[in-house]
């Protein structure tokens, strides 16, 4: 545990309706954070369809620390730590590829598909030192535990943490959603995938996920743009996809108080459910009907009734339901984290929807959109600001105290602050668990 | 008047850089044919801009839109200095086709760009410009940056 940041002091910078401005500028809290938090929670690394053949893999980040997953000769997936056992260089660099082995570009120790040292060059230079090839404890270190929903591969670095069913409870219902909405049952990563580099603390992106109090303000210019526009057009036009898609971004306070807001334990939540920005998208022809074949009409029915927003897999995953698009939340330092877009194509839908994917991501999701590059300057203001100590503390007070509490969940009107409140619970606990 | 004309070409490409170096969108977009769309893949040797993400890939509705929000009040993002420095070299004719009055130009250009800090772009463009009344149009523009699957930060102009 770093040693500036103690138990007590942890305790004080966590209120029920506010925080300490420190959690979000404070490296001592952040490197705690990646020790705490992050070494312990389930992180998403990614989705097995992106690594279809043996030998096939992807690098990620958990934490600070660089992994590969990796297709093994037994269809396992599994999650390796990516660094060398030898003098700890990190031995892929590449994002994603084929490899029949994994070879340290450094001293060329090798490994196989499944972690296991391979080889060394020169071996005889160990004899008696102790040290075995085929030593097991010798490969490329395995994460504690690695497990998947729908192909949605999450890993811990904690053995004790509690497995990944119960540690995203009701949030998981999401992925089964995303999955169910394809006529197969099957959802592949495709498409490309944005990086975009965000100067703040990664909390806050999490937190203005599940914000319903931003959209207006910080998203009102691009809605009035389109509408200035859609009105210069001949009457009678037909509102384009762009259209559909920008306009509920300057929707009301009543529209996103209605659309509600959950969180439930360990961080997790969701806006919407029955309704959201989505819900009035029009029919992308022969969906509906690949749906109806594959599952009936009863059970299309129910499968896109749900409607969650934008659901919170805290700390790491975000996904968007109705439009097939994943945000991975990857921090790198106390101001700084990348945002990791991906695209999940339906597999047995229409082209169309994927499409409609696409273009969604590319006017809200990119570094050139229309939607992601304000609320990124808020973020980099809130960074900016936050190092004054004019005030120490950040509100989270909307309509607290007024939530209905059920077991397994709490759910407020749209606009309350219960997201961040739930979220700095889970964040205290886990921060403040000793190991 | 011959097609292609190398002066007239050239002379487009100078100009819209002249738009983008001051930031006016509304004189920009009028370079621009009604069918027109702009382009700056995510991948290098990106083919399609309708099933793979792109940075940009705005048609003249989007562009409409953009520059009607560009600068605007309300956008946290839009609250700051926007200034570029283009400079384009190795402007190359690869294809004409004499009865559609069209052609096909590459070019390389390097972007300074200044908004909240001075950042460079470089790479290739591909213009495709149409000769309509005896002045060429940019049907179609395509950006690839040499750091396209690179961590970006916002780009909030085009380039």
């Amino acid at each position: 545990m770093s040693k500036s940041v103690d138990l007590s002091r942890l305790r004080e910078l966590v209120e029920p309706t506010r925080v300490h401005r420190h959690v979000y500028t404070d490296p001592n809290i952040f490197d705690l954070e990646m020790e705490r938090i992050w070494d312990r929670a389930w992180i998403y690394v990614g989705h097995d369809s992106q690594t279809p053949q043996a030998g096939d893999f992807i690098t990620a980040e958990i934490g600070m620390d660089p992994v590969i997953m990796v297709r093994g000769d037994d269809d396992e997936v599994r999650v390796l730590f990516n660094r060398c056992r030898h003098k700890g260089a990190k031995i892929n660099a590449q994002c994603s590829g084929h490899a029949d082995y994994f070879r340290c570009p450094y001293h060329g120790w090798t490994y196989r598909k499944d972690g296991t040292l391979r080889g060394v060059p020169a071996r005889e230079g160990y004899t008696d030192t102790g040290f075995e090839v085929g030593n097991p404890s010798a490969g490329l270190i395995p994460l504690a535990q690695v497990d998947s929903i729908r192909g949605f591969v999450f890993a811990s670095k904690s053995a004790t943490t509690p497995d990944l069913r119960s540690y995203l409870g009701d949030a998981a219902l999401t992925l089964e959603n995303i999955a169910d909405r394809a006529p197969a049952g099957i959802v592949e990563v495709a498409g490309g995938r944005l990086l975009y580099k965000h100067p703040c603390n990664w909390k806050m992106f999490v937190e203005n996920l599940n914000d319903a109090m931003h959209p207006m303000i910080a998203h009102s210019s691009v809605g009035t743009a389109a509408r200035n526009y859609m009105q210069s057009q001949p009457n009678g036009t037909v509102y384009p996809r762009e259209a559909e898609i920008l306009f509920p971004f300057g929707s009301s306070y009543e529209f996103f108080d209605k659309m509600g807001v959950s969180g439930l334990p360990n961080g997790h939540g969701f806006m919407g459910g029955s309704t959201s920005i989505h819900s009035a998208y029009s029919d992308i022809p022969g969906y509906w009907d690949a749906m109806v074949t594959s599952y009936g009409e009863a059970r299309t029915m129910e499968i896109l009734s749900s409607n969650r927003h934008i659901t919170i897999f805290y700390l790491s995953f975000t996904a968007k339901d109705a439009i097939q698009a994943i945000r991975v939340v990857r921090p790198r330092a106390v101001n700084e984290t990348i945002i990791e877009t991906y695209h999940l194509k339906l597999v047995g839908a229409p082209e169309e929807m994927f499409e409609r994917t696409i273009l969604y991501s590319r006017l809200i999701n990119s570094s050139s959109g229309l939607v992601g590059p304000d609320d990124l300057d808020c973020y980099s203001r809130l960074q900016e600001g936050l190092n004054s100590s004019s005030s120490d503390w950040v509100d989270m007070s909307r309509y607290a105290g007024q939530e209905k509490v059920s077991p397994h969940k709490r759910a407020a009107t749209g606009t309350s602050d219960l997201a961040s409140r739930n979220q700095f619970q889970a964040w205290l606990q886990l921060m403040a668990a000793e190991k | 008047m011959p097609h292609p004309d190398a002066l007239q070409i050239e002379q487009l490409l100078y100009d819209e850089a002249d738009c983008l170096d001051h930031a006016d969108l509304n004189a920009w977009c009028e370079l621009y044919t009604e069918d027109s769309d702009y382009w700056m893949p995510v991948s290098p040797e990106q083919t399609d801009p309708h099933r793979h993400i792109s940075l940009f890939y705005d048609n003249r509705l989007m562009m409409e839109i953009r520059r009607r929000n560009f600068g605007h009040a309300f956008a946290a993002s839009m609250e700051y200095a926007v200034r570029c420095s283009h400079i384009i070299s190795n402007i190359r004719i690869a294809s004409t086709d004499s009865d559609s009055r069209k052609c096909r130009v590459t070019s390389n250009f390097q972007a300074v760009v200044y908004y909240k800090q001075q950042r460079i772009y470089a790479g290739k463009y591909t213009h495709e410009l149409v000769l309509v009344d005896e002045v060429y149009r940019i049907q179609h523009k395509r950006v690839d940056l040499i750091n396209c699957d690179a961590e970006q930060e916002n780009l909030v102009i085009y380039l």
